[in-house]
């Protein structure tokens, strides 16, 4: 809260105690961004070699041998290899994607910026949280070049197949890392989670109550606070699976497993424990990626509408709902899994009260819209985009969750469209809208406008047909995570849709590197910002000098005064009105 | 006023914008007419009737929320002439759209709980066949009780590549008991009880055409039950990924005339003497 608090160099620092183990949540925060671009490529070409597959069945050209000599010998993609892939590239990208960008990368960097704090509360076990994530994933990378390869039973990892080695071959030394990866991740994310917690109750400037926070933050708040009371569900019930596959347990595995010619010798386990433990962290994680991108939506809308964004209330209470839903859903996953009947009416009961706060989010955001005077900038486009993507990904998840239709399109690609949508849609958009908004913030420079719209419209029209026939898959009875649909007769007229989707997502794929090259030349030889609020908002963090130093602001932390929408409003002058000016008597 | 001409500029990519989302609407929502459910061949009709009711209540909102996305951007878009509003509240225009979301929904609630009722309530007992359908890496097993009616015990201690289903050969109820592999076949008109065993990992039993999905759970036996309605031979499908043959564990079922069911039967019988 006053400077020199922590006399951690204050004089000029070293190297690496500026850029490896920093304790300034700004060079933390972009350092998590960074592993997240990095694994981000990672995941974008697994999912890349997966439509390959999907795309063209079996027909490769013999250099693919080159790349994966065991995964694709003579050119043809093997189906173990290829459930690998659909895994790998599920779990790095709801969890070292679009879990670490977002929440741990543009959390860390905003939160204490946008309070009024000099760092967060804790910023030892900031540092500590970031060089947790880098060992989770360096694991997770490592699981690639082991004997019989990453793991292999989904990013969700059902036992039996999880647990018992010779199930799948990615279930040998592949899974246990896996394993092993997301105790680190986990363990990282919650200290995360704690820092955002007490730093948000705690360290807010003065005058600024809950209720004038921007939206941005409300939805880190929440969010520290769901990855807080969920992962744990995840840590334990991945050791107990680190248990079951190495010490001979059988929290998750019954009797009568009889695979190879072996029975197992395990009883009294069930598989349905293992399922109940993931998704009661699984739908809270999907909330984790969404609400920041809701809350990046309203603030860049708001921004850029000149407007209030409205219903800043109603914003609020239903973050705080959503928030509060996702705990209670995660059986709306569990439909058809076995579990008493019962429950899968009681899940779909409180999985449709969600669609209720979703629902007035949208309708804010298109009264926000209203009477506005919109300015296209690049961040901009992807803040509406994610307004139509949430539309339609949203409502894909009134089907699922009612457990009557949801009986037909599980384990179909009418759930892969809809997590797309939302958590790809909402969240990987929101990643890149924030990424554009705050790059200013973070580096002193403009990324480039005019490749911005490019990657912009590539990305936004290609999305759109990678995603949306997969509903039409779906309804048509393609099931999920099928190597070749074509072994069924019922699915063969289907290919060219699999074949459209492909072109599509190598379009997307391609349009990537606009954003990566953008991203690391502007850092160097962006247009340089030459004033402190270029995009002329309100919120605090546009309060600090261009090059933001240690301790955020070189004098005293500005005061607040008001809420973070005044634009337009009449009892004041100017176009808007930031939350760091104090009130003044107008004399005419 | 470099920004103001600026951001008349870019005013260009929001009229895109616009009509990117429109064109994006209207394609999208043309292609539905083309890809529909399966062809339904049970009598589980009141599932296909809730899933086109969600269709229609979410197609309007559809609709009319990405028409409206496109409106707002085109017409509101940055000009010299226009001015924001500072106008950011009203609990009228609030609680209209946060009640009228709950009203459309609660319907949907009930249809889906009465006909998941349905779905889960026991099967009507006459008439009523039972065949157990074990599900393995990766083939499907079905067995038939034979013609006394009971099902033969089994235990895991006996799977073996010879005893495939672990059944006690000791016990004479199992002695009549039909194994055939990959194959289904039933009656029409009779509803048809499936229990349902993994011995390995989990499945799912998928009769696309049916509207019939429900996972194997290792451990624990499942069922599900449909009454089908028409003759013809449709696929199985596995709907929870098992392992590397999971895409091809496929098997095939064939809904037959009583009297072509019954001659199947009796040749499987006389053939397992």
């Amino acid at each position: 809260m006053s400077e020199g608090h922590n006399d951690h160099g204050h004089g000029e620092q070293s190297f690496i105690s500026k850029y490896i183990f920093s304790f300034d949540h700004k060079m933390i925060g972009k350092q998590y961004l960074t592993l997240a671009m990095f694994m981000a490529v990672i995941g974008g070409a697994l999912a890349m070699l997966v439509r390959l597959q999907l795309g063209w069945p079996g027909q490769h050209a013999l250099f693919w041998e080159k790349l994966f000599p065991t995964g694709m010998a003579s050119g043809v993609m093997t189906p173990e290899f290829y459930i690998m892939l659909f895994t790998m590239h599920g779990t790095i990208m709801v969890f070292f994607v679009l879990s670490l960008g977002p929440v741990s990368g543009f959390g860390n960097f905003l939160i204490p910026l946008q309070i009024g704090a000099r760092d967060m509360a804790f910023p030892f076990l900031n540092m500590m949280s970031f060089w947790t994530a880098v060992p989770g994933a360096i694991i997770i990378l490592i699981s690639f070049f082991v004997e019989g390869g990453a793991a292999s039973a989904g990013w969700t990892s059902y036992p039996p197949l999880s647990a018992i080695r010779s199930a799948v071959p990615g279930s040998a030394a592949g899974q246990t890392l896996w394993l092993i990866g997301m105790v680190f991740f986990v363990a990282s994310f919650t200290m995360g989670g704690l820092n955002f917690v007490v730093t948000i109750l705690n360290l807010r400037t003065k005058d600024l109550n809950m209720m004038k926070l921007p939206l941005t933050t409300w939805a880190q708040f929440v969010v520290g606070i769901l990855g807080l009371l969920s992962f744990p569900a995840l840590a334990a019930g991945a050791i107990l699976l680190l248990f079951d596959r190495s010490l001979g347990t059988s929290f998750f595995l019954p009797a009568g497993i009889f695979i190879g010619d072996e029975l197992f010798p395990h009883a009294g386990g069930s598989p349905l424990l293992w399922q109940h433990l993931f998704w009661f962290l699984g739908h809270p994680e999907v909330y984790i990626i969404m609400l920041p991108a809701l809350g990046f939506t309203s603030d860049i809308i708001s921004t850029f509408t000149r407007r209030p964004i409205f219903g800043y209330r109603s914003m609020v209470y239903a973050i705080i709902a959503i928030g509060f839903l996702s705990f209670i859903v995660w059986g709306h996953h569990m439909f058809v899994s076995g579990m008493s009947p019962f429950l899968g009416t009681v899940f779909t009961m409180t999985t449709l009260c969600i669609a209720v706060p979703s629902a007035v989010k949208t309708f804010n955001w298109l009264a926000t819209l209203w009477r506005a005077k919109i300015r296209f900038t690049t961040p901009m486009l992807f803040a509406l985009g994610i307004v139509s993507l949430f539309v339609t990904g949203g409502l894909t998840g009134i089907f699922l969750g009612t457990n009557a239709v949801d009986i037909q399109l599980h384990d179909t690609y009418f759930v892969v469209a809809h997590f797309h949508f939302i958590m790809a849609g909402a969240g990987l958009f929101g990643l890149l809208a924030a990424v554009y908004y705050w790059f200013p913030k973070m580096y002193g420079r403009f990324m480039n406008e005019r490749l911005g719209k490019v990657h912009f419209w590539f990305t936004f029209v290609s999305y759109y047909g990678v995603f949306f026939p997969m509903h039409y898959l779906g309804i048509s009875g393609m099931m999920r995570r099928i190597y070749d649909p074509n072994t069924y007769e019922y699915l063969k007229p289907l290919q060219p849709v699999n074949t459209f989707i492909s072109i599509c997502a190598f379009v997307l794929g391609a349009a990537q590197f606009l954003f990566f090259a953008n991203y690391f030349w502007s850092i160097f030889k962006g247009k340089k910002v030459d004033e402190e609020n270029p995009w002329e908002t309100n919120t605090l963090e546009w309060s600090t000098p261009i090059t933001v130093g240690h301790g955020n602001w070189p004098g005293e932390i500005p005061e607040v005064y008001r809420w973070p929408y005044d634009y337009q409003n009449p009892d004041e002058s100017g176009d808007h009105v930031p939350q760091w000016q104090a009130p003044v008597k107008v004399t005419r | 006023m470099a920004e103001n001409i600026a951001a008349n500029r870019d005013a260009k990519h929001g009229m895109g914008l616009a009509l990117a989302i429109w064109g994006i609407l209207l394609v999208s929502v043309a292609y539905f007419f083309k890809y529909g459910l399966p062809e339904l061949a049970s009598e589980r009709t009141s599932q296909d009737t809730l899933y086109y009711v969600i269709l229609g209540i979410t197609g309007v909102v559809y609709i009319a929320v990405q028409f409206y996305l496109g409106l707002y951007i085109w017409k509101f878009r940055h000009r010299d002439d226009a001015v924001g509003s500072y106008w950011h509240d009203s609990h009228r225009l609030e609680m209209a759209w946060t009640i009228g979301t709950v009203v459309v929904l609660i319907p949907l609630v009930f249809a889906g709980l009465v006909i998941w009722n349905d779905v889960k309530a026991a099967p009507p007992e006459e008439e009523m066949l039972t065949i157990e359908v074990v599900g393995a890496q990766f083939q499907w097993d079905m067995r038939y009780p034979g013609p006394d009616g009971q099902f033969g015990t089994w235990r895991p201690e006996l799977y073996s590549l010879d005893n495939y289903l672990g059944l006690d050969p000791d016990d004479a109820a199992g002695a009549d008991d039909i194994h055939v592999v990959n194959q289904l076949v039933i009656p029409v008109g009779r509803p048809v009880r499936i229990l349902l065993r993994s011995k390995d990992v989990q499945h799912a039993f998928f009769l696309p055409n049916f509207r019939v999905k429900q996972d194997l759970v290792p451990g624990i036996q499942t069922s599900v039950w449909f009454t089908p309605v028409k003759v013809g031979e449709y696929e199985i499908a596995c709907a929870e990924l098992c392992g590397l043959g999971h895409y091809r564990m496929r098997a095939f079922l064939s809904v037959r005339s009583e009297a072509d069911f019954q001659t199947w039967v009796a040749e499987q019988t006389a053939s397992s003497d």
